[in-house]
């Protein structure tokens, strides 16, 4: 294939979800089972969102649970969403927020937070950080009345360092001609993305005090994930993870998901909590410039890694960056020389144009991108710290404490308490401090942040679904159930049993606030209401090629 | 062990190839600026430190394994 039919190939706006689990318990409750359950229930009380099934939450088989889609598979459960009744530990209680269209919800003991679908990377940034404000606030009300030695915790992390990890997924739109090529036809583009998110640690990562998972002895890792990783490819992630989860469930209704021309959805179980803000933006926006390339046929076939999961351990192992893994080729490459080449070829595309329409933002990610290696790789730590990369920011603070207080060393747990109070949501957070003090670089605005927190993204399908979430909230109509991409409401008649209407939003790109607010504008009945969006989604069943870019 | 050499040993390079004394004492002043902001974490790590049995802290935060 010629560049220039490479470069014209089919390319969907990357949009981007995330399912992000939190660590809870309570302070100074020591139990041998820990205290998950009882802290992950509390803090979503304090989220209201619909459904609204009073007292539910406490009861996990009557609550709506997730039903596994066609094609997921049901021994690990689904991060999927509220569309039946019965039990599944992985998805009680979900809640959607009529505020910003994300949900909430309890994942096996952990709270879950799911930020609306956005396009921008910064957006992302500015949605999980409302995301927080919010569980902040609900843990503020949580702890209100609880003893002071026996408050509720919440750490922004992935691992609690006795052995257990949990989960930070994002989600990519990507067409299903990718995902067949990644997953069915192209094994070399299972090599590429698995090598590209391998080398990507080195601005994602958040940073780990030792080991997990009976790996060898180290003191300090960039990745707090990679200990768990342990295969390259699969649809598991609870056990033997994989670096590229293979979960198809498209989110984009029921008939997407055997539409050899339809959309899927990339499920990526690979990156870190991020709290910094380089970080947060970095895990979405490289990943939406490199899935680009991808399903451009732009793959660099030089940038595969022999070996990604070794290679990953191998960076992750390694805060010094000298750590280097072999190409196919036989190279050896560090994450700095992977990461800068990756960047090489971004600048070379971007310049083409290959990323206009399709990647908000781009020439700011990739200028960012760009800055933060050149500070990497003159060794100015405290510039990338300040930029936002968790795991350095995190091991300054750690050597800091180190060189102040001489009795510390790698083993002490005072260090390991420094590192999960890294991620403490609470104010003894250490990363709000930096954050707080104007060490942290903000690469997003405290407002953007607040409107997020009420708001939702005005070009993606959330919108109308906060909005009729809202609008539902009052009259005669209930939210009977709420998936991502359908909503059913239950309509009491007068004299008669209520009826139940649901409405499909399988176009994530759809329903967006310029498309859907003339709708609302004119329909004060909420029948009116759905048969306008319905029109809507009729027009949006159009083709892929209608929707992609080119 | 110390992985990170704050204030580098090595020289400024602003990646334009120049060795500019100018440019040079603005990076120092902004590692500077740097390190007076991270007090602020020194102190949240002091506060943190101060009193707590680390251990129990540790025991406590022991977590159900997700995804």
């Amino acid at each position: 294939m010629n560049e220039h039919r490479k470069a014209t190939a089919l390319a969907l706006p990357k949009l981007c979800g995330a399912d992000i689990e939190l660590g809870n318990f309570i302070a100074g409750e020591n139990r041998a089972g820990g205290t998950g359950y009882e802290a992950s229930r509390a803090l979503l009380a304090e989220i209201d969102g619909l459904p609204n099934r009073p007292g539910g939450y406490l009861n996990n088989w009557w609550v709506p649970a997730a039903a596994p889609r066609s094609g997921a598979d049901k021994s690990t459960g689904t991060c999927a969403t509220v569309n039946g009744w019965g039990y599944n530990p992985q998805d009680t209680a979900r809640r959607f927020l009529p505020g910003n269209g994300g949900c909430a919800y309890i994942d096996l003991d952990h709270a879950e937070l799911c930020i609306p679908e956005v396009l921008s990377a910064f957006d992302h940034v500015a949605a999980w950080h409302a995301m927080l404000r919010i569980m902040r606030t609900a843990l503020d009300c949580a702890n209100e009345h609880r003893p002071r030695d026996r408050k509720f915790a919440v750490l922004v992390n992935n691992t609690d360092g006795h052995g257990n990890s949990y989960g930070s997924h994002l989600n990519f739109l990507i067409t299903r001609r990718t995902w067949d090529n990644i997953f069915y036809r192209k094994p070399h583009y299972l090599q590429a993305l698995a090598s590209f998110q391998a080398s990507s640690i080195l601005l994602t990562g958040a940073g780990k005090v030792g080991v997990d998972n009976r790996r060898p002895y180290t003191p300090y890792q960039i990745s707090q994930r990679a200990d768990f990783f342990e295969t390259l490819q699969g649809i598991q992630t609870t056990f033997n993870r994989p670096i590229v989860n293979a979960r198809d469930e498209t989110l984009c209704g029921y008939g997407a998901l055997n539409d050899p021309s339809g959309p899927a959805r990339l499920h990526v179980i690979f990156f870190d909590s991020a709290l910094a803000h380089g970080s947060a933006l970095f895990r979405v926006g490289t990943m939406q410039l490199f899935l680009t390339l991808m399903e451009r046929g732009l793959v660099n076939s030089r940038l595969i890694l022999d070996d990604p999961l070794s290679a990953l351990h191998g960076y992750s192992r390694d805060p010094s960056l000298k750590a280097q893994a072999e190409l196919i080729s036989g190279e050896r490459l560090t994450a700095l020389e992977m990461q800068s080449e990756f960047l090489e070829d971004v600048k070379h595309y971007a310049a083409q144009g290959v990323f206009d329409a399709v990647v908000p933002r781009s020439a700011e990610i990739i200028s960012l991108w760009e800055d933060t290696l050149i500070r990497f790789a003159n060794n100015d730590w405290t510039a990338v710290a300040r930029r936002g990369v968790d795991w350095v920011l995190k091991l300054m603070a750690i050597e800091r404490a180190m060189d102040q207080r001489s009795e510390l060393d790698w083993d002490s747990p005072e260090v390991k308490v420094i590192d999960q109070l890294y991620s403490s949501l609470d104010e003894d957070g250490l990363y709000w401090a930096y954050e707080a003090g104007g060490f942290a670089e903000k690469l997003v605005t405290p407002e953007h942040i607040a409107h997020f927190a009420a708001n939702p993204p005005v070009d993606t399908r959330a919108w109308t679904r906060a909005m009729l979430l809202r609008r539902a909230s009052s009259g005669n109509v209930e939210v009977d159930t709420v998936d991502w991409d359908r909503i059913t409401f239950k309509i009491r008649g007068r004299h008669s049993w209520p009826s139940y209407r649901t409405l499909d939003m399988a176009d994530p790109l759809g329903f967006t606030q310029a498309e859907a607010q003339p709708i609302f504008d004119n329909c004060l009945d909420f029948g009116d209401l759905l048969d306008g969006l319905e029109s809507l989604s009729a027009g949006n069943a159009r083709s892929l090629d209608a929707i992609a870019i080119n | 062990m110390r992985f990170l050499q704050r204030h580098n040993d090595q020289p400024l390079n602003d990646g334009s190839g120049n060795d500019d004394s100018g440019s040079s004492d603005l990076l120092q002043q902004a590692r500077a600026q740097g390190d007076r902001m991270l007090a602020a974490g020194d102190e949240a790590i002091q506060r943190a430190l101060a009193g707590s049995n680390s251990e129990a802290f540790l025991r406590a935060s022991r977590q159900q394994g997700g995804e």
